[in-house]
């Protein structure tokens, strides 16, 4: 193409009415010549004008569509982390965990042992979380489950932000031997603990979820009281607390708020683990 | 020639241009959140634009996808000095639209869509804008200095997503004509947004043929 070839399409490539042929054309010819071509600039100024729409010509678009996106961008970054990590995620370790009893110190510095040996690369297992939620976004039909994926969404957004704080720790949650519920948390720079779950049952009546945080062989110390509806799905986030790398936190279901001590299952628990490189 | 402040009508970085940057340099590391952020800003324009042009909700919810997708796979291909973010993406948004309708159209020129690598993002130019704050009723009275038939060129072109050669078909007149519409039609618009103060003499010579 000749200068004089691209100028004559100059009017026309700013507004986009060329063929994409003559456009990929023009494109290639302003990246390759030597030549100044101000029209292109000169004509093109105005376009952005033109995107001002009237107000009578706004229109707001579908809710839905922002899951769409957003599940799309997820899956999608979850694609980004499976390319960037040359060894795919070790599965979560099958582990029963349950409360400290005396003399189980022993036991509980295998476990971390084992922690240490099958550590995962967090972000890997964050964007995986995400990858599922995307996927199934796609498919989802009934408003509720929209609703349901809305909400888990929402509350994964915000574990990968308080993830992504200094000295923040990551902890999947799974469900419990004949338990239902599973999730992703991360411990937050200022110690709270920010948990997305799904997959719990419904609580009834004065029903609670306790969410709970143990350290070595300490008792374990409450970190509040959540309720969940028929959805199942929920995003929480509790007091500030001390969670170092290596404690347990987990999720219990309780007949009454406020208990002190677990009194009920654990649904769901895991182990807090740093992010690798860091020193936590 | 549009960056000096000077005059009422100068190109005046607005504060939304630096949050959306802010935005946008999260959105290019990654963080999900942030383009929620972005999308929150600018689906209404978004939307609207895709929905214009392709007068057809559900196309113009993939064409808003797509864009969102692909601003959020390309967000580091953004170049600050060619104008503000929001133009950006929603020039994007734009094109994907003309792309859309293009494809719907028998006679269209375009790759089948199987041809075209899904990742492969083709990214308008942006252009320095003749300014970032002008408001829809400034930019009606500009349109109104237009000729008609100019008038009618752009709008063909810009929300129709005709091509020059469409529009002298639809239009009966001669392809050459067309192109004068064209870019007569956006010297007027320039010249009436005040964007031509200490116009380079490139344009003098093109005389309609």
């Amino acid at each position: 193409m000749t200068c004089d070839q691209a100028r004559d399409l100059a009017a026309g490539y700013v507004l986009g009415a060329l063929e994409r042929s003559e456009e990929a054309a023009v494109r290639a010819h302003l990246a390759t010549c030597d030549q100044p071509h101000p029209e292109f600039g000169e004509l093109g100024s105005v376009v952005p004008a033109l995107l001002e729409l009237d107000e009578s010509e706004l229109v707001e678009p579908p809710t839905a569509l922002r899951d769409r996106i957003m599940a799309a961008a997820a899956a999608d970054l979850a694609a980004r982390g499976e390319q960037m990590s040359a060894a795919p995620a070790a599965p979560a370790a099958e582990r029963a965990i349950t409360f400290p009893d005396a003399g189980d110190r022993a036991r509980r510095a295998e476990r971390r042992e084992a922690t240490r040996a099958s550590r995962f690369d967090w972000a890997l297992r964050i964007a995986a979380v995400l990858a599922i939620v995307g996927i199934g976004a796609w498919g989802l039909n009934l408003q509720g489950q929209l609703d349901r994926a809305r909400t888990f969404d929402q509350a994964v957004v915000a574990v990968v932000h308080a993830a992504g704080q200094p000295g923040a720790k990551t902890v999947i949650l799974s469900p419990q031997k004949g338990q239902h519920g599973a999730g992703i948390a991360a411990v937050a720079a200022d110690g709270s603990v920010v948990l997305a779950m799904q997959d719990l049952q419904a609580t009834t009546g004065t029903q609670v979820y306790t969410a709970w945080v143990i350290v070595g062989s300490n008792a374990p110390v409450s970190l509040g009281d959540f309720d969940v509806d028929a959805g199942g799905t929920r995003g929480f986030t509790t007091k500030p607390t001390t969670a170092p790398a290596g404690a347990t936190i987990a999720v219990t279901l309780e007949q009454n708020p406020g208990n002190t001590a677990p009194q009920g299952p654990i649904v769901s628990a895991g182990v807090a683990a740093a992010p690798p490189g860091s020193s936590g | 020639m549009n960056e000096s402040p000077s005059g009422p009508r100068g190109r005046s970085v607005s504060s939304g241009d630096d949050a959306d940057r802010a935005v946008l340099a999260l959105v290019t590391a990654g963080q999900l959140d942030a383009l929620q952020e972005l999308y929150d800003r600018y689906r209404v324009m978004a939307y609207s634009i895709a929905f214009r042009i392709t007068t057809d909700a559900s196309l113009a919810e993939d064409v808003v996808q797509d864009a969102f997708l692909g601003v959020w796979r390309n967000a580091s291909r953004y170049v600050e000095a060619r104008g503000s973010v929001k133009t950006w993406v929603l020039s994007i948004v734009h094109h994907r639209a003309v792309d859309a309708v293009r494809r719907r159209r028998p006679t269209a020129e375009l790759p089948e869509r199987e041809d075209i690598p899904p990742a492969a993002l083709t990214l308008p130019d942006v252009w320095q804008e003749v300014s970032s704050n002008l408001d829809r009723a400034e930019i009606a009275t500009a349109l109104a200095t237009l000729s008609d038939v100019q008038r009618e060129a752009i709008e063909l072109a810009y929300w129709g997503g005709l091509t020059q050669q469409e529009i002298a078909e639809r239009t009966g007149a001669p392809l050459g004509t067309v192109k004068s519409r064209v870019r007569l039609g956006l010297l007027a618009l320039r010249r009436a947004l005040g964007g031509d103060e200490g116009r380079a003499e490139s344009l003098a010579g093109d005389a309609p043929s």
